[in-house]
């Protein structure tokens, strides 16, 4: 906005600058200490050594698997508190994240049982079952919230249509999971704590140009979002047609949980906590900037819990459920004691 | 005198008419003031007029064209809203809601031209408060919010403003300086304002002309003096404060 005084564009570049430097550390440190020499050496390109394998093969496509889902989690988040006006909205509200699990159960938990295949952590194929089981489940939530969106008349019916779905789902994972062999129910656990290390370098372009698609999408929704800050009557009045505006802003957002939980697990709390701190730092609602600062911050946050997850002393990573939210809570209490004062002293 | 807005035969309500058919107009520059007890159904009137909600029958015509007959699109440049719901992000800036009353005039990325900050500059200077545009809108007074609402009106540049309940939670300095507001606005703008209040006492002093709605009565329009000469002040504000306000004094 014209009228601000904070240097804007100092705060976004260095939101990005730390970006970059946290994606190189995500490169260079991990459960594998690699020398300075090494790690140019591989970098520059030379073939066939370990560490170029450890690192092009697995650090790379996992600081780009963060960094997207970064990205896409937390801009699909700010869509969700925007539309619904709550401060508590995340991706998983309309009940997306719980229906991909129901997908992955049903391959991991069911299959596994009947079929006498048991879906191990390391096989090729298992991963692809298992996304495209949690791809098949984010969907058919999705497809179903949109359905019944345009017969809904009140963002708050359709929350609670959100949250019945999400219980339906979930008690019918659970009842899988009582049913289910030791085996699978380990895998379905593990598939649940989340994880950036599932997408290999072939998915990398489907997956980075169905989040790039999403947060651009999202950006040129900012007029509509900036025009619901306002209340609907306002908004309606401004020229936004409510219904169609809701069902496309479900769309791209539930779009980028369905893409980024197919892929990662369901990834909780960045899509929830980011938003509170792009808004508590540029001090503004304006989606023009706020997309863009989300996503940016998305991208750092995503890269640093990736880091946290797999610091040189643990063998192999934490989860990164446990990260996200370990380092996302701290955060966004701090900024609301901070918002309180904010809000008081203005 | 040129007709802003024209209602014919108008029935409104939800499934049920809350009142006889209306048959009323607004000219250019007219301030008119839509009077009522609580419940007489003048937020559902406010409503139909600005195409919230669908009338029951009849017909409602602005500048000679049927309100049907504009796209929802066209409402934005044709009437602007008070209301009495009020934005409640913590961060958005009074400078933030006023320009979105452009946005209907501008482009993809909403990027503000010159003539735009002038004229959102303007507006806020007319309303008074060009000093508050970089506060954040939840930490202002009831009065000074009211004042941001209808500096959106103005910038989104629209001929007929409606105004529901402007001065429900304001004291009575702000009230005045509501009035005056309205007053500048329909001599050095010639907009047309129709707004809704319960509260007697301003209407009768500074209304020029009055609606006046009670339930399942007719819609009576007149100025304060003629309503309050024919009996329909008394006739449709009494049977209220009879029965509830001034219960304790029997």
């Amino acid at each position: 906005m014209a009228s601000c005084k904070r240097p804007i564009y100092l705060i976004l570049l260095g939101i990005v600058i730390l970006g970059v430097i946290l994606f190189a550390m995500n490169l260079r440190y991990g459960s594998v200490a690699i020398p300075w020499t090494e790690f140019w050496a591989a970098l520059s390109g030379s073939q066939g050594s370990t560490y170029r394998a450890i690192i092009i093969e697995y650090r790379l496509p996992q600081a780009i698997t963060a960094l997207l889902a970064g990205i896409g989690l937390s801009v699909s988040g700010l869509l969700m508190q925007t539309l619904f006006r709550n401060p508590l909205a995340d991706p998983s509200l309309l009940g997306i994240s719980s229906g991909s699990s129901l997908g992955v159960a049903f391959v991991v938990l069911v299959a596994g049982g009947i079929g006498g295949v048991t879906f191990n952590t390391i096989s090729l194929w298992s991963t692809f079952g298992i996304t495209l089981a949690a791809f098949v489940g984010a969907f058919a939530v999705l497809l179903l919230i949109l359905a019944l969106s345009s017969r809904l008349k009140s963002m708050v019916s359709l929350v609670l249509v959100g949250i019945m779905i999400a219980y339906i789902a979930g008690s019918v994972t659970d009842i899988l999971k009582f049913f289910s062999q030791k085996e699978g129910l380990h895998s379905f656990v593990i598939w649940g704590m989340g994880s950036f290390s599932n997408v290999g370098m072939t998915q990398m372009p489907f997956f980075a140009l169905a989040v790039m698609v999403g947060a651009f999408a999202s950006f040129l929704l900012f007029k509509t979002l900036n025009l619901l800050l306002l209340g609907e009557r306002y908004a309606e009045n401004l020229g936004v047609n409510i219904k169609r505006s809701s069902m496309l802003i479900i769309l791209v957002s539930g779009f980028l949980t369905a893409i980024i939980t197919a892929f990662c697990g369901p990834i909780a709390f960045l899509g929830l906590a980011v938003p509170h701190i792009a808004r508590f730092l540029f001090q503004t609602s304006d989606h023009k900037l706020l997309i863009p600062a989300t996503a940016f911050l998305g991208m750092d946050l995503a890269l640093f819990c990736n880091l946290i997850s797999r610091l040189p002393s643990f063998d192999g990573n934490l989860p990164i459920n446990s990260v996200t939210a370990l380092i996302g809570a701290p955060i966004v209490l701090w900024v609301i004691f901070h918002r309180q004062h904010y809000s008081q002293t203005q | 005198m040129k007709e802003v807005l024209k209602t014919s035969k108008l029935l409104i309500g939800y499934k049920k008419a809350l009142l006889p058919e209306i048959s009323v107009s607004l000219n250019e520059g007219d301030i008119v003031a839509l009077a009522g007890p609580n419940g007489s159904g003048k937020t559902t009137l406010f409503k139909t007029l600005s195409a919230n909600i669908k009338p029951i029958g009849g017909e409602i015509s602005l500048f000679g064209k049927s309100l049907r007959d504009y796209s929802p699109s066209e409402h934005s440049s044709l009437f602007s809203l008070v209301l009495t719901e009020k934005p409640d992000d913590l961060f958005l800036k009074v400078f933030d809601i006023v320009s979105a009353g452009r946005y209907p005039h501008l482009g993809l990325l909403a990027k503000l031209k010159p003539e735009d900050e002038s004229l959102i500059a303007e507006s806020l200077e007319t309303v008074g408060i060009s000093h508050l545009a970089d506060r954040n809108f939840v930490s202002l007074s009831d009065g000074e919010q009211q004042k941001v609402m209808i500096a959106k009106a103005l910038v989104q540049d629209t001929p007929l403003i409606f105004m529901d309940e402007p001065a429900a939670f304001l004291d009575y300095p702000s009230k005045i300086e509501l009035v005056n507001i309205m007053h500048k606005l329909s001599r050095e703008k010639r907009k047309t304002i129709l707004f809704s209040s319960h509260d007697l006492d301003l209407l009768l002093r500074h209304a020029d002309k009055m609606w006046v709605m009670a339930p399942q009565q007719p819609l009576r329009q007149g100025t304060p003096k003629e309503l309050v000469e024919q009996g329909i002040i008394d006739a449709y504000f009494k049977p209220i404060v009879a029965k509830e306000e001034f219960y304790w004094m029997k």
